[in-house]
C-alpha cells in the first residue's frame, strides 16, 4: 500500500485560514445589489385554528409582498421522513413557532414593522404536552388519528426467565430533558435567480441535496431548476437537517424575481429548528450474585413534539442502544415516538443514543451498589468484547476496545 | 442621524449613522467588515467581540454613536493580507478552529488578554475568554492555542 498523504499526518483544515482571519463567508455575510429582506411571522399559540389578514401590513411603505400558504406554487409541505410540516400553516398551528407568513420588504426595518401588523385570529384548541397522555386513544390528535408515530420492538431470549434467575432486580424510571443545539451561527440565507434562470438558495445546511428536493417540490419546479449552495456552516449538531428558511427564500425570489435575504435572531432560531428528544425511560435490570447481567426490560417514550422530523430513526437508535455496551442474554425493549404540541424534536448529537446511558449506566451503578461490587468491575464483567452479541442480534466480530478503554480510564483516574 | 468619526483597524472613518444602529451593524452592514459575527444580540456569546480603546466589548451592546472618537480593532485588523498573527497561527496549529463562528471573537479576546498579560496561566486564559462561547465544545484546544501563542510572542520579543 502506498503511504497516505493525509491520514496519520497533521494537516491544517482547508477552511482554517479564512476562519481565523474572519474571511469565511457565512450566509449572513452575503450582500447582493437590490436585495430585499424577509421576516417570518410565527405562531404564538400551541394549538389553534388560524385566520390570517395581511391587508394592513401590505399598506406599509416598502413592503413588496407578503407570502402565506396561498402563494405556495407546489406542495405546501416538507419533512425529512413524513411530509408533516407545512411551508406556511394553512388552517391550523400545532406549536409555538409554526411559520404562518413571510413579509418581503426593501429593508429589514420595514419587514419587521409590517410583520407586527399582520393580524392573526387564533381559535385555540385543547393541547397535549405529556407524551404518555398523548398515547391514549382518547387524546386529542396532532396529525391524523394516532399520536404514536413509531414503535420499535426488540425481543431476545425470555426476560421473565432471566428475572426469575436473578439475585438482584433493579427497577427505576429516568427522564431526560429537551435540549437545544444553540449552534453559534443563527440560521440565515440569501436567494436569487442566476443567469440560467435557476432559483438559488445559499443557506447553512446539513442536507443540501435533500433541501433541493424539498424546495423544488414546494415551488412546483423541476429539480434541475433549483440550486442549493452551502457556504460556511456555523455549527449544526443535527439542528440543520430539517428545512427552516430555504423554501421561504426560494418562493420569495420566485415571486419577486429579486434577491432576498433573511437572518434569524437567536430567539427565532430557537423557534425554527428541532430539539433533542426528551425520553421517559423505564428500566428493569436483573443480575446474578456475581454481577453478571441476566435480563433487561426497557420502555422508552420519546416526545417528538409537533412534527416527526427524524423521530423514527432517533427512537430506533435509542431502542437499539438501550442496553448500553453490555452483554445481556434476555432483552425486551419497546421504544415509541409520540406527537405532542411541544417544540418538534429530531437529530441532535447522538441521535437517540445519547439519552439512554442516563438510564442504563445508573442501573449498572445501582446493581453494583446492591451487590457490593465495584462499579468499574461490574462494567468489565459485562462489557462487549469481540464475539459479543448485541440486543438486536449483531455479533461484534472486530474492534471492540471497550475493556481497554475502561482500564485506561481507571488507571488514569486512580493513579496515586 | 448622527455624524461620527472613529478609527477602525488604523483607518480613519467619518460616517453618518442612524440613532438605532449598533456598532456591529455599522461594522457589518455599512462597512462590510463581516468578520465580526452576531450570535445572540444580547452580549451573551461574544461572537461580536471587538477591541475598543484597548478593552474588549460586545459590539452588539454598543451603539454606533457611542463609538465616536474611539479606536477599534476588528478581526480584519489582526493581520495583513496573507499574514497571520501568532494567535491566528496558533489557533490553526492546535486545531482550535471548528465551525469558526466564535473564532474572530476568541482571537480578539486572546489578543486583549496577551496585550495585558504576556504569560497567563491556563486559569487566566479561561478567564480571558469567559465572555466567548464555543458550541463545538473546543475550549481545551482554544486554551492550548492561546498558551502556544503566548509562548511564541514572548520568544519573538526575545529575539
Amino acid at each position: 500500500m502506498k503511504p497516505l498523504n493525509i491520514v496519520g499526518s497533521r494537516v491544517i483544515r482547508v477552511d482554517g485560514k479564512a476562519k481565523v482571519k474572519g474571511e469565511a463567508i457565512y450566509p449572513q455575510d452575503i450582500y447582493l445589489d437590490g436585495m430585499l429582506y424577509g421576516k417570518t411571522i410565527r405562531s404564538t399559540k400551541v394549538h389553534a385554528m388560524i385566520e390570517v389578514d395581511t391587508k394592513k401590513a401590505e399598506t406599509v411603505e416598502g413592503v413588496v409582498k407578503i407570502l402565506t400558504y396561498k402563494d405556495v406554487t407546489g406542495e405546501n409541505h416538507h419533512g425529512v421522513v413524513f411530509k408533516d410540516h407545512e411551508v406556511f400553516c394553512s388552517k391550523k398551528v400545532r406549536r409555538i413557532g409554526d411559520p404562518i407568513a413571510f413579509v418581503i420588504a426593501n429593508s429589514e426595518r420595514v419587514a419587521k414593522k409590517a410583520a407586527e401588523m399582520i393580524e392573526i385570529k387564533y381559535k385555540e384548541l385543547p393541547a397535549v404536552f405529556n407524551p404518555i397522555d398523548a398515547m391514549k386513544e382518547d387524546s386529542i390528535k396532532i396529525h391524523g388519528d394516532s399520536n404514536i408515530i413509531y414503535h420499535y420492538k426488540c425481543r431476545k431470549g425470555n426476560v421473565n426467565e432471566g428475572f426469575e434467575k436473578s439475585h438482584v432486580i433493579v427497577e427505576r424510571e429516568y427522564k431526560t430533558s429537551m435540549v437545544e443545539h444553540a449552534f453559534l451561527q443563527p440560521e440565515a440565507g440569501v436567494s436569487y435567480i442566476d443567469e440560467e434562470g435557476k432559483i438559488c438558495v445559499c443557506a447553512s445546511t446539513q442536507y443540501p441535496h435533500f433541501d433541493q428536493i424539498e424546495v423544488a417540490e414546494a415551488l412546483g419546479l423541476k429539480l434541475e431548476n433549483v440550486k442549493i449552495m452551502n457556504p460556511a456552516v456555523g455549527g449544526a449538531f443535527g439542528g440543520r437537517e430539517d428545512i427552516t428558511l430555504q423554501i421561504h427564500l426560494a418562493l420569495a425570489t420566485m415571486v419577486t424575481k429579486k434577491p432576498v435575504k433573511v437572518v434569524y435572531t437567536r430567539e427565532e432560531s430557537f423557534h425554527a429548528h428541532s430539539k433533542r428528544h426528551p425520553i421517559i425511560m423505564k428500566y428493569k435490570t436483573g443480575a446474578d450474585k456475581n454481577g453478571k447481567l441476566l435480563s433487561m426490560e426497557v420502555n422508552l417514550i420519546g416526545d417528538t413534539g409537533s412534527y416527526a422530523s427524524w423521530a423514527i430513526n432517533v427512537m430506533r437508535k435509542a431502542g437499539i442502544h438501550a442496553t448500553g455496551p453490555y452483554e445481556i442474554p434476555n432483552v425486551k425493549i419497546d421504544s415509541y415516538a409520540v406527537y405532542t404540541n411541544n417544540p418538534f424534536c429530531g437529530a441532535m448529537r447522538g441521535f437517540g443514543a445519547t439519552q439512554t446511558p442516563i438510564g442504563s449506566e445508573q442501573q449498572m451503578d445501582i446493581i453494583a451498589n446492591e451487590l457490593g461490587i465495584d462499579p468499574i468491575q461490574i462494567r468489565l464483567i459485562n462489557g462487549f468484547k469481540v464475539g459479543s452479541e448485541t440486543s438486536n442480534g449483531q455479533v461484534l466480530s472486530e474492534s471492540v476496545p471497550l475493556k481497554r478503554c475502561i482500564e485506561e480510564v481507571k488507571n488514569r483516574m486512580f493513579k496515586e | 442621524m448622527n455624524h461620527i468619526s472613529l478609527t477602525i483597524n488604523k483607518k480613519m472613518y467619518s460616517i453618518d449613522v442612524e440613532e438605532d444602529v449598533r456598532l456591529i451593524d455599522l461594522l457589518r452592514d455599512q462597512l462590510f467588515l463581516t468578520g465580526t459575527k452576531e450570535g445572540c444580540g444580547e452580549g451573551e456569546c461574544g461572537a461580536c467581540t471587538v477591541i475598543m480603546d484597548g478593552r474588549v466589548v460586545n459590539s452588539c451592546l454598543v451603539m454606533a454613536f457611542q463609538a465616536e472618537g474611539s479606536n477599534i480593532t476588528t478581526i480584519e485588523g489582526m493581520s495583513d493580507k496573507d499574514e497571520l498573527h501568532p494567535i491566528q497561527k496558533a489557533f490553526l496549529d492546535k486545531g482550535a478552529v471548528q465551525c469558526g463562528f466564535c473564532t474572530p471573537g476568541m482571537v480578539l479576546s486572546a489578543k486583549s488578554l496577551l496585550d495585558k498579560n504576556e504569560n497567563p496561566t491556563r486559569e487566566e486564559i479561561r478567564e480571558g475568554i469567559s465572555g466567548n462561547l464555543c458550541r463545538c465544545t473546543g475550549y481545551n484546544k482554544i486554551v492550548d492555542a492561546i498558551e502556544l501563542a503566548s509562548k511564541e510572542i514572548r520568544e519573538e520579543k526575545k529575539e
